[in-house]
């Protein structure tokens, strides 16, 4: 379970006057669910899921992981933390596009210490898990749907407990949103924690769970299941 | 951690760019690196041209116009050496041979160089085709000289072979002298005794004797421009070169005029490769500034890299990576350039003027690449500290 313990976060440079981008007293996201947050642009959504997924500091709280606070770790240490425990997709993607689908999914095995064979294995199961034929051809070429779903398979290489993606259908189009929607559904039945931030009606429909940001509050919690 | 994937997709973006920047570090190593190659060929090129020539004799003047007349073929107005001197060289004790050399006179557009069949033997070692000349009226070639055995010259006084400077009679070509990677290799070699003739002087011999070379009979010998000296030991030629230093004539030995030459061309070296390698550094300064304006349209790519669980050290090796092969690729093909224009340069320079000039890489040149690598290398860890300093989220929004 993510759990969040007495969140405050303010942007550097900001009056000390301002209020906080995050002021969270309490927050629990379990294992198993698909946990959607949403609110209005500049709400904290996004400072929210960096602030979970260890790439922001907090200025004060803990977020635990387990046993472990991720918000005291350094910064190799959360390097190393989301590496073995998370996966992100992005609302754009952000693959490499001139790499081949494989290249991308595989991309981490460059800086981790899995061994190239046992994560290209990984890497071309997933791709046939999610439809996407593993040919050497630019990942550009594809369409955006097989590109998403690429992402989502460079995301789950290493098999991580936790999934956060950033308006992951943000670009997609209906079919294609509904197709991911299913892919989290299944991915949060297999016990992952699945953290997504969207507006998309669709997967707030599909989630367990929905997080509602105001100004950096949660000012609504809802268990849908 | 392996960057090298990473770094190579890099590369394959801004493609004309990057091949751009590659192509101005190539051209500036490039020209270090034939300024300095071709400044040594130069010199041994030179210095190997005048092996033969161990001490030139000649009436006083200037040194460089004696060297540069009879050891590199440039002819010019000289005084002379009189015939009683000349033959009083020829008889020293201490020497393996003299020959006299007479220069000024022109054939087909080529230099005509007078001497004895001694020295074309000397010099050459040999005539690779056809036969030495045993006749006033008869001529060796140079190894370069296009003309064709067997054909007759006409000998012209000014060098433009303008009609009405002809000589009378004719020279037939027997021969062509073997390869001596000196200026002679660009000339028509002649018997003294045809200079002589030529110009209505007495040939060295007595009335009616058409022998060619030595022993001259010495009141029938005419003064000469030149005199190449072969001493028997080296003691012998600083001896001969103390002895012929006088008031009648001057004695040099070519490496004295090189070594001066050399010394000259030594400081224009020298400020021609700084020259050149500040040339280099500023280039890849340059360079440097626009591959930190490229990383920073990745940088949406690099905070991917850190979202997905990269080290910040791992970033910072892909971006110096990236940097540092720019600057190896534009480095190693720099030197290939560089050898290559002066290998170039080389081969105009040896069909202008005969003289074979030896392009070599050293560990001069290799020195001067591996400084430009490791300043490059050090250089590149600029942009790979700000791209280490950025902030994760600011390259993903």
């Amino acid at each position: 379970m993510l759990h969040l313990e007495a969140i405050e976060h303010r942007f550097e440079g900001r009056s000390a006057g301002a209020p906080p981008a995050l002021d969270i007293p309490s927050l629990s996201m379990k294992a198993g669910r698909l946990t959607v947050i949403r609110g209005p642009s500049g709400s904290g959504k996004t400072t929210l899921l960096y602030v979970l997924s260890g790439l922001v500091r907090p200025t004060s709280g803990q977020v635990r992981w387990d046993s472990v606070d991720i918000a005291g770790l350094g910064e190799g240490a959360r390097d190393r933390w989301r590496r073995r425990n998370a996966g992100v997709v992005f609302q754009n993607f952000n693959l490499i596009e001139e790499m081949s689908p494989l290249g991308n999914v595989t991309l981490a095995a460059y800086f981790s210490a899995f061994t190239d064979s046992h994560v290209r294995a990984r890497g071309r199961s997933l791709l046939e898990q999610f439809g996407v034929p593993d040919e050497a051809r630019h990942v550009s070429s594809y369409s955006r749907g097989e590109q998403q779903r690429v992402a989502l398979a460079r995301a789950l290489v290493f098999d991580p407990p936790i999934l956060f993606a950033d308006e992951p259908t943000a670009s997609l189009d209906e079919a294609n949103s509904a197709e991911l929607c299913q892919s989290f559904k299944r991915l949060a039945s297999e016990g992952r924690t699945v953290v997504a931030v969207s507006h998309d009606p669709l997967l707030i429909e599909a989630a367990d769970a929905v997080v509602r940001l105001d100004h950096g509050r949660v000012v609504e919690r809802e268990l849908v299941a | 951690m392996n960057p090298f994937p990473v770094v190579l997709s890099l590369l394959n973006r801004n493609r004309v760019t990057l091949i751009f920047f590659v192509v101005l570090i190539t051209f500036a190593v490039g020209l270090g690196i034939a300024i300095t190659t071709q400044e040594r060929a130069v010199r041994q090129g030179s210095a190997r041209a005048a092996d033969k020539f161990d001490l030139v004799i000649g009436s006083p003047g200037s040194p460089f116009d004696l060297v540069l007349a009879s050891v590199y073929a440039r002819p010019a107005a000289m005084g002379l050496v009189d015939g009683e001197m000349l033959a009083r060289i020829m008889a020293e004790d201490s020497i393996d041979f003299a020959a006299p050399i007479a220069f000024g006179d022109s054939a087909s557009g080529y230099p005509i160089m007078g001497t004895t069949p001694q020295f074309v033997e000397h010099l050459s070692g040999g005539i690779e085709e056809g036969r030495l000349f045993t006749s006033a009226y008869e001529a060796v070639l140079g190894a370069n000289v296009r003309l064709d055995l067997g054909q007759h010259l006409h000998a012209a006084h000014d060098g433009f072979d303008s009609e009405e400077m002809l000589h009378e009679g004719t020279i037939e070509v027997v021969g062509r002298m073997a390869r001596t990677h000196s200026a002679w290799d660009n000339v028509v070699v002649v018997p003294v005794e045809q200079v002589w003739g030529s110009h209505g002087l007495p040939t060295g011999h007595a009335p009616g004797d058409e022998r060619i070379g030595p022993p001259f009979v010495t009141d029938q010998l005419p003064g000469v421009p030149a005199i190449v000296v072969k001493p028997a030991t080296v003691p012998a030629a600083y001896g001969l070169r103390n002895a012929y230093r006088t008031d009648a004539t001057q004695a040099i030995f070519p490496a004295e005029i090189l070594v001066q030459l050399y010394a000259l061309l030594g400081d224009a070296r020298a400020i021609m490769s700084f020259l050149a390698l500040a040339t280099q550094v500023l280039v890849v300064a340059a360079i440097l500034s626009g591959v930190m304006i490229i990383l920073q349209l990745y940088r949406t790519r690099f905070a991917v890299l850190r979202a997905l669980g990269a080290t910040a050290g791992y970033v910072f090796l892909v971006a110096w990576s990236y940097v540092a092969l720019l600057i190896l690729a534009g480095a190693v093909l720099g030197l290939g350039l560089g050898a290559g224009v002066s290998w170039a340069v080389s081969g105009y320079l040896e069909a202008q003027s005969g003289i074979a000039i030896p392009v070599t890489i050293s560990w001069q040149e290799v020195q001067l690449v591996l400084m430009l690598i490791g300043a490059g290398a050090a250089l590149a860890v600029l942009p790979a500290v700000a791209i280490y300093r950025q902030p994760v989220v600011e390259g993903l929004r």
